[in-house]
């Protein structure tokens, strides 16, 4: 696990992301509804589609390999999905048409939370009257991803001080261990979280 | 009329590990307090009985009192009010994404006008030396920044009694002399729990000895923190601040 994961270019500085957040949020649902409702025979379409978000991800400014290598992380998914629509008849041109399909998805996704931080999303989800307890718990899991992201790199760092042997075996008992762990820890300061939350007045 | 009132305050946790002992102190309007002890051995269990976090069933016979009202399900809203407390771990007591919205939680939660709201985080962000840096991340601060920034969103709901749990530690030097500074400008009637001696002859009159959930020593700072035999015999030391009069 590392930070590098969570680590992206959403405060930085183009045309795009001086945007407001709403409109991104806004044009980044647009383009995967039109790709997600498009029928199957509107290559032109989808690849206009295409289109538009190279051309924004160029406004950007984001780095072509930073993009590239976000969307190879989740290709495995991604072609795991579409792997199956093989198995129909006809089924080549299907798996291609969702392939595109679903990148495109993809890449409007990464483009938006790499163009606008996490925190604008929230403030419009909140002024969309999106309800509180949803906002709320995914202000919290933003907040506290980086703790428990610092906190597992802690203890494997500790593990490996004094791991000795090696083995794949053993390294996956090991993984276990930390992740029980790391879920202990997890609840019990979400335990003392809402103590801090109620010794403020948390209703 | 004493800020805080305890009366034999005995407490269990759910394991079966007697935590407090029936313990009984008082603190008057204006006084700050040392809560010394070593490691284990109630201060932070104290600590959140003191605005009704503990114990988790609330009754009207409460052995705590603040302000001379004992802390109940009715009025805890109230209290909470009153005492501002200010946890060990800054990580667990900053939740919002940025600084200015953790400042401005307790304001909202009072119910504050949105004007007010902003003045008090303002005012509070200038008492702590945090101008300016509203804006930032919470989990990008330093350690020092993120305990100054517990302390301002504390510090915005306008408590008459501060509570801190080990407020210098993880420190380094610097922020350790900064933030005792801050603490010094704070009129608040303060109960300051540290492992911290300095801080405890520096800022405290007078200091609370526990141990094991009982209180073992009441009285001036300076006395009982000379007091070899009673510090070592409970996982304490005499400060050298005390040892050494000569300057240095």
């Amino acid at each position: 696990m590392s930070l590098r994961l969570l680590h992206n270019h959403s405060r930085g500085d183009s045309a795009i992301h001086r945007l407001p957040a709403a409109l991104k949020l806004g044009v980044a649902l647009a383009l995967v509804l039109t790709t997600v409702l498009l029928p199957r025979a509107q290559i032109a379409a989808l690849l206009a589609v295409a289109a538009v978000q190279i051309l924004i991800a160029a406004a950007s400014r984001l780095p072509a390999w930073f993009l590239l290598r976000r969307m190879l992380l989740l290709e495995p998914l991604v072609i795991g999905v579409a792997v199956l629509m093989l198995f129909q008849p006809g089924g080549g041109h299907v798996f291609a048409v969702i392939l595109l399909k679903t990148n495109l998805c993809l890449l409007a996704t990464v483009l938006l939370s790499n163009t606008t931080p996490f925190t604008e999303m929230l403030r419009v989800l909140k002024r969309l009257r999106v309800p509180w307890m949803f906002v709320t718990t995914l202000t919290l899991m933003h907040r506290y991803l980086f703790v428990l992201v610092d906190e597992a790199e802690r203890m494997r760092r500790a593990r490996a001080g004094r791991t000795f042997r090696r083995g794949r075996r053993f390294q996956w008992g090991v993984l276990a261990t930390v992740l029980g762990q790391l879920f202990i820890r997890a609840s019990e300061r979400a335990e003392r979280i809402y103590d801090a939350m109620c010794a403020r007045g948390w209703k | 009329m004493n800020a805080i009132e305890i009366i034999n305050l005995k407490y269990r946790y759910h394991d079966g590990t007697e935590a407090l002992r029936g313990v009984s102190f008082r603190v008057a309007l204006g006084e700050c307090v040392a809560l010394l002890g070593p490691n284990g051995s109630g201060k932070s269990t104290l600590l959140l009985h003191l605005n009704g976090i503990l114990p988790e069933k609330l009754s009207g016979n409460s052995a705590v009192k603040i302000l001379g009202e004992p802390v109940g399900g009715q009025n805890i809203e109230t209290i909470r009010r009153q005492v501002g407390l200010v946890f060990q771990d800054p990580d667990d007591q900053l939740f919002c994404p940025t600084v200015q919205e953790d400042v401005a939680f307790g304001p909202q939660q009072l119910g504050l006008a949105e004007a007010e709201v902003a003045a008090r985080v303002d005012k509070s962000l200038a008492q702590t030396g945090l101008a300016g840096l509203g804006r930032r991340a919470t989990h990008h601060l330093s350690h020092g920044e993120k305990r100054r920034v517990c302390l301002a969103g504390v510090l915005a709901c306008e408590p008459a009694i501060l509570v801190l749990d080990e407020p210098t530690s993880d420190l380094d030097p610097r922020g350790r002399r900064e933030f005792k500074a801050l603490l010094r400008q704070i009129p608040a009637t303060k109960l300051i729990a540290t492992h911290d001696l300095e801080l405890a002859v520096e800022l405290c009159s007078r200091t609370v000895v526990l141990d094991r959930g009982e209180i073992v020593a009441d009285g001036a700072t300076v006395k009982l923190l000379n007091d070899e035999g009673l510090m070592l015999a409970h996982g304490l030391e005499c400060p050298h601040i005390l040892r050494h009069v000569h300057p240095h």
